[in-house]
């Protein structure tokens, strides 16, 4: 049943057993085409088993279903260096933490540092207490001069 | 320029299967 292979993929995710995550939510896909959960699960998946290309895939096989994959498709064009593109999948969007850590790493590496500041200026209303990002702003701040 | 790190990798995110298992 489909609550089996759901329970199988969460285990999967917990062991961080991620390409054998995305086989599963194929699978749900077979008995289940469309399911929204799956297609996030198997997209996301690819993403944290660093398989850009098969999210990739994932989300092309999607794209007539109506389920917005914008922001794992913007994170998949930064990681292939489309950030264009990455940009304009993030325009319009509601800047969300997301959002906006994966648009200042995009405008880092465009090096529009102004950019990038501001979008960490935005990011401290959602105060985040993470040393990654401490490290990101002083690494802008290094590259702003 | 220093290396940024990827915050983006962790801010993508599973969906909730709570309510599917
Ligand atoms: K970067």
């Amino acid at each position: 049943a489909v609550e089996d292979l759901f329970t199988s993929i969460h285990r999967h995710i917990e062991a961080g057993a991620f390409e054998q995550a995305a086989k599963v939510a194929d699978q749900v896909l077979k008995a289940a085409p469309g399911d929204e959960d799956a297609v996030r699960c198997k997209v996301v998946a690819y993403i944290k088993a660093d398989e850009i290309d098969k999210a990739f895939a994932a989300i092309r096989a999607a794209e007539r279903l109506p389920i917005d994959l914008s922001y794992y498709k913007a994170y998949c064009c930064y990681r292939q260096n489309k950030l264009q593109e990455a940009l304009e999948l993030l325009r319009g969007q509601e800047e969300t933490s997301a959002v906006l850590q994966l648009e200042s790493q995009i405008f880092y590496r465009l090096g529009r540092m102004n950019d990038c500041m501001s979008s960490y200026e935005k990011l401290q209303k959602f105060k985040i207490d993470s040393m990654d990002l401490k490290i990101n702003i002083i690494a802008a701040l290094v590259a702003a001069g | 320029n220093p290396i940024v790190l990827d915050m983006a990798y962790n801010a993508v995110e599973f969906p909730s299967l709570e309510n599917r298992m």
